[in-house]
């Protein structure tokens, strides 16, 4: 980005605006229809569903762009009660809220730690972190199943971290977040200028206390962004529960909703499943919309940095 | 975090334990207490009420596959029998539509539940069940005195078929609840309204469809496209009826070129024809449901299935609807086996886990189903025939049920079953994938039957997969 | 200085212990066993896995399943990457040097990369089971609805062994492109709005002002999207798992390798096959991330 170009004859712009214009014009229209097609693409499975959701079994199984007849509510209140959608819900929002919390906390620690205190055996840590990036989880499954299961025999604390336990699975997403957390905020760390932090040093602040209070406030754009990516990541989890948490009133969103769908086969309950899937979507894409801003320019700066 | 040191120490210790091989980590992970085989090594006392020593202190687990039959058979009928005799024995009930993604790792991690019913779409693989010495040794039960009278053994109530096609490796170790009878099902109201006729020979079948097709007023067959197992079924018992039964114990055998005799090839070319011409639009992407459905709603004619199907449809069935089956109709003018062929097999397999905690009490709940209340009970909750003997004299059944069990005596002793699907998953899946490719037209017939083929053979000179013989 | 020393030494390894030792226990330690359970015969709970050596390994060679499986990941690793990175550049290049100005965003600009980034949001699980339902093959499906209303034959999305696996690829194109246009729309935010509009005083059209302006300067991050792609398309599990008939059919015409080591380990209960499986997977997926970081010119992992 060496060439700037420092022409700024305000007369010329104009001309040049108007020429521009001209030339580019009808492009407009296309350019609108173009990005119009690919929303379309977006919503329309989207709203599809959600529509599907009020419908009934009839309905669903006859032509699929009918208007249902009548608004059929109840699939929402079967989806919720007897699909225990809201239990999945909730056990999603309770295992991500503390693993991407916790994810947070001991990643950023490992990563300012990498970043700024050279000692011996920093890079062996760095790499030893760093290449879990590229481990296929799929090879570590059944090995994992094992260490998780054992976690629930060590005395006192084992009946909280074993199998089919919360907390097992938080810590298990901790781990397999370590990775890429270390990765993007070791880099994030060591862009942040260094003369608050000695200065404060100086003045007698201890190490931890740096960190805390100033080293990871002034971090906190890449902290937010790498946040939302764990948060994103953690709540799509689907192969990790999958094998650790075995007791369906434990389950996550995502094992609940491919749980409904193959019990929609037996069940020929499709207009519950269609609910479900909406309750599934609908919040995110509200808690999305709400937060969109921070969750764009959040994300962006985690990746371009 | 002051804490947090202390407890990673711990953790360390521990991890360091764990690093070391996998096998070493299985042997911790699995309580070797659980009894081998006899119910009488059993450590609380047996008697001839308690013939397996169920201890009063321990839960009894049970797993019920949540499928055609649902699970309230187990909540409502065997439970509350077993807790009669039981009543300080726990039952934990849980039901699942996916018997192999949810017991699987309680099998991998050493603590299986006690009773569970592998059945369904994705039930566990039996032959690695059974290599791993997973599966508890019934034969305790069969000796064991049944539930309604202590001088008859259970033995004696149940169809020897069940004991048959229940071994695995000379033991006695799945019970089969229920009388699977297979067969090409189609409404008899359907059927009477439009003056359709019960073909009897492959060519009054193949005509039927044509009228069918030529009526327009719904599409002649169809099968559960998404599970193809439904399709390879009446494929197999048409080529045991054309070539004799030894040619579905060849298949299980693992014997050279089993799965390619002329008896395969008729069938695999029949059914391909069916594929080609009479299938109901969109077959191929539907399952079981969507297809039994369209069924319901009179939009296919026939569609093969099992004796479990009348009670699955229950809900969407029109009343007047009246399932009928029949059976694979005269392929060749010389087929092996006569008119009236079966394929029966006990299903709805039932399994006590050898590892499990309380294996004991997961023999005497089996005892417990095999009783004639049971038994009946199950039958009238579900329309179905149980594998108990006499189960349901005196009691009214629904007209799939009588269809199904007048075609089992018109069959007699020319019954057919196979086993390869239960011992060999990797097999059971080339075959599945197969026959979709046969049925849309990606495979010709003798291509199909080369491709399983090649599979069984690769199975056989596999050293790390058990055989088994029938 | 001493203490000095010792207290720094302390807060090093008090920050690092938590991170380390769950990170070796859940991570480290099972890839480690992994490595072993992939030279036994191991099929679930027997307590002494016999060992065989490299037998799996012979074996896994002639699985032809399994060697289907690695084309198809290889397949998405070209085709997912590039169709996304394609059209997401577009949208993204559209956007914001779109406008009537040809250098500022386009109008609704705001909304569209909102939408667009919706199906990021979701989980895979349950994009998997929406489009179980789009791809319906009969009318009550949402494409083969129309389809069929317009009296074409209805399209076997997930049934036709020709159409399933291109089927799978659009869900994961749907599923990524709002996530790269939002971020090439950050790359092109960073680049002065004066180089466009000094380009197109020189009279550079769009498409010339795309090749000449727009890709040179993003293609640092066209790079890490490829990347990210690439490892997604080695890592693809949920959609082919939850989505396609018989978990990677029909007729195996979707199965990928993560849907194959799922398969051995868990239904066919062959935990050393499959654990071999996964160790061919583990070094097509370093070998691709050590080749992509070698090839970028951005020695990212360097510092």
């Amino acid at each position: 980005m060496t060439t700037m170009i420092s022409w700024t004859a305000a007369t010329s712009r104009k001309i040049a605006r108007a020429e521009r214009r001209r030339r580019l014009g009808p492009l407009g229209l296309l350019t609108h229809l173009a990005l119009l097609i690919w929303t379309l693409l977006v919503i329309i499975p989207i709203l599809w569903t959600f529509l599907a959701s009020v419908k009934s079994e009839d309905e669903i199984f006859g032509d699929a762009w009918s208007l249902p007849a009548t608004l059929r509510w109840d699939n929402f209140a079967r989806a919720w009660e007897q699909a225990h959608i809201g239990q999945y819900m909730l056990n999603s929002v309770i295992v991500v809220a503390f693993s991407t919390f916790g994810t947070m906390l001991i990643g950023s620690m490992a990563a300012y730690v990498l970043a700024r205190y050279p000692f011996r055996g920093n890079r062996a840590v760095y790499l030893l972190f760093v290449s879990g990036l590229a481990f296929p989880v799929y090879l570590a499954l059944t090995p994992l199943f094992f260490v998780v299961q054992n976690m629930g025999t060590i005395p006192v604390i084992g009946p909280f971290i074993g199998l089919n336990t919360h907390a097992g699975v938080v810590l298990v997403y901790i781990a397999y977040s370590m990775p890429f957390t270390i990765f993007f905020l070791s880099a994030f760390f060591r862009t942040l200028p260094t003369a608050v932090g000695e200065a404060a040093m100086v003045d007698g602040a201890s190490h931890t206390r740096v960190f805390f209070q100033i080293m990871l406030p002034m971090a906190k754009p890449g902290i937010i962004s790498i946040t939302i990516f764990n948060i994103l990541g953690q709540w799509n989890q689907y192969q990790l529960p999958l094998i650790l948490l075995q007791e369906r009133d434990k389950w996550v969103l995502t094992m609940g909703i491919a749980d409904i769908s193959t019990a929609a086969g037996y069940d020929q309950d499709w207009s519950a499943l269609f609910a479900a899937l909406t309750l599934a979507i609908l919040p995110m894409l509200v808690v999305y919309t709400v937060f969109q801003r921070q969750i764009q320019s959040g994300l962006t700066s985690g990746a371009l940095k | 975090m002051p804490h947090t040191p202390h407890i990673s120490r711990r953790e360390l210790l521990r991890g360091a334990a764990l690093v070391p091989v996998a096998g070493a980590l299985a042997a911790c992970a699995t309580p070797v207490a659980a009894p081998t085989s006899s119910g009488s090594a059993a450590p609380a006392a047996t008697s001839a009420a308690n013939p397996f020593g169920v201890a009063d202190a321990k839960p009894l687990e049970v797993w019920i596959f949540d499928g055609g039959f649902g699970q309230d058979y187990a909540k409502n009928i065997h439970q509350p029998l077993f807790k009669s005799k039981y009543p300080s024995v726990e039952i934990k009930h849980n039901a699942t539509k996916e018997i192999t993604k949810v017991l699987q790792p309680r099998f991998a991690g050493g603590n299986p539940p006690e009773v569970i019913d592998n059945s369904g779409a994705n039930f566990m693989d039996f032959g690695a069940l059974s290599q791993d010495s997973q599966l508890q040794d019934l034969t305790p039960l069969l000796d064991a005195p049944s539930w309604d009278d202590p001088n008859v053994k259970v033995r004696d109530t149940i169809d020897q078929s069940v004991i048959d096609v229940g071994m695995y490796d000379g033991k006695f170790s799945v019970l089969g609840y229920v009388n699977y009878i297979h067969g090409i099902w189609y409404s008899q109201k359907a059927f009477r309204d439009n003056g359709w006729q019960i073909p009897k020979t492959w060519d009054e079948f193949l005509a039927l469809c044509e009228t069918i097709k030529k009526s327009g007023k719904m599409a002649p067959f169809t099968y559960a496209g998404k599970f193809p197992q439904y399709l390879y079924e009446p494929l197999l018992t048409m080529a045991a009826k054309v070539g004799g039964n030894e040619v579905l114990v060849n298949i299980d055998n693992l014997e050279d070129g089993a799965w390619t005799t002329d008896a395969m090839k008729t069938a695999a070319t029949a059914w391909a024809e069916v594929g080609a011409k009479y299938l109901m639009q969109g077959t191929t992407g539907l399952d079981h449901v969507q297809t039994q459905t369209a069924q319901n709603k009179y939009k296919v004619a026939m569609l093969p299935s099992g004796s479990w199907l009348e009670n699955e449809q229950k809900g969407s069935a029109p009343d007047d609807f009246e399932y009928g089956m029949f059976p694979i109709p005269d392929v060749t003018g010389s087929d092996k086996m006569p008119y009236g062929t079966l394929h029966t097999q006990p299903g709805e397999n039932f399994i006590v886990s050898s590892r499990s905690a309380h294996p004991q009490a997961g023999l005497e709940y089996l005892r417990a189903m095999l009783s004639k209340k049971a038994a009946g009970d199950f039958s009238a909750m579900v329309r179905t025939v149980t594998v108990v003997k006499g189960a349901t004299e005196g009691r009214d059944i629904s007209p799939g049920v009588t269809s199904a069990t007048k075609a089992v005596a018109d069959a007699g002793a020319n019954a057919v079953y196979y086993r390869w699907f239960n011992w060999y998953g990797p097999l059971k899946d080339e075959a599945v994938a197969a026959t979709g490719e046969l049925m849309s037209g990606g495979l010709t017939p003798d291509k199909y039957l080369e491709r399983i083929q090649k599979k069984a053979d690769e199975i056989k000179g596999d050293s790390s997969i058990k055989k088994y013989q029938r | 200085m001493l203490f000095h020393r010792y207290r720094r030494g302390l807060f090093i390894t008090s920050f690092l212990a938590a991170p380390v030792i769950l990170y070796l226990v859940y991570v480290i330690a099972p890839y480690a066993q992994a490595f072993y359970i992939a030279m036994t015969d191991w099929r679930g709970v027997t307590a002494t896995p016999r060992f065989i050596g490299l037998e799996n390994f012979v074996r896994l060679f002639h699985d032809s399943v399994f060697w289907k499986a690695v084309t198809h990941n290889a397949a998405l690793l070209v085709l997912l990457p590039l169709i996304t990175i394609v059209i997401a550049l577009f949208f993204a290049f559209l956007l914001n040097v779109g406008g009537p100005q040809g250098v500022t965003g386009i109008r609704g600009s705001k909304f569209y990369r909102v939408v667009f980034f919706f199906p990021q949001v979701l989980a895979v699980a349950v994009v998997a089971v929406l489009f179980q339902q789009v791809y319906r093959p009969d009318a009550s499906g949402m494409l083969n609805g129309p389809l069929m209303a317009l009296g074409l034959n209805p399209v076997g999305f997930l049934s036709d062994t020709d159409v399933a696996f291109w089927s799978v690829l659009a869900v994961m194109v749907w599923q990524a492109v709002g996530f790269y246009v939002v971020l090439f729309s950050a790359g092109l935010a960073s680049i002065p709005k004066d180089m466009f509009e000094a380009a197109q005083i020189d009279g550079a059209g769009r498409v010339s002002l795309f090749f000449r302006i727009t890709l040179p300067l993003l293609w640092d991050t066209v790079q890490v999207a490829w990347v990210y792609l690439g490892i997604l398309a080695l890592d693809v599990f949920a959609i082919v798992w939850v989505m396609t008939l018989q978990h990677g059919g029909p007729d195996r015409s979707t199965t990928v390798m993560a849907a194959e080591i799922y398969r051995n380990a868990f239904e066919h209960f062959r935990f050393g096959y499959a654990s071999a499986l996964g160790v061919v997977m583990f070094f097509f997926t370093v070998g691709f991330a050590i080749l992509s970081l070698r090839l970028s010119r951005r020695e990212r992992i360097e510092y």
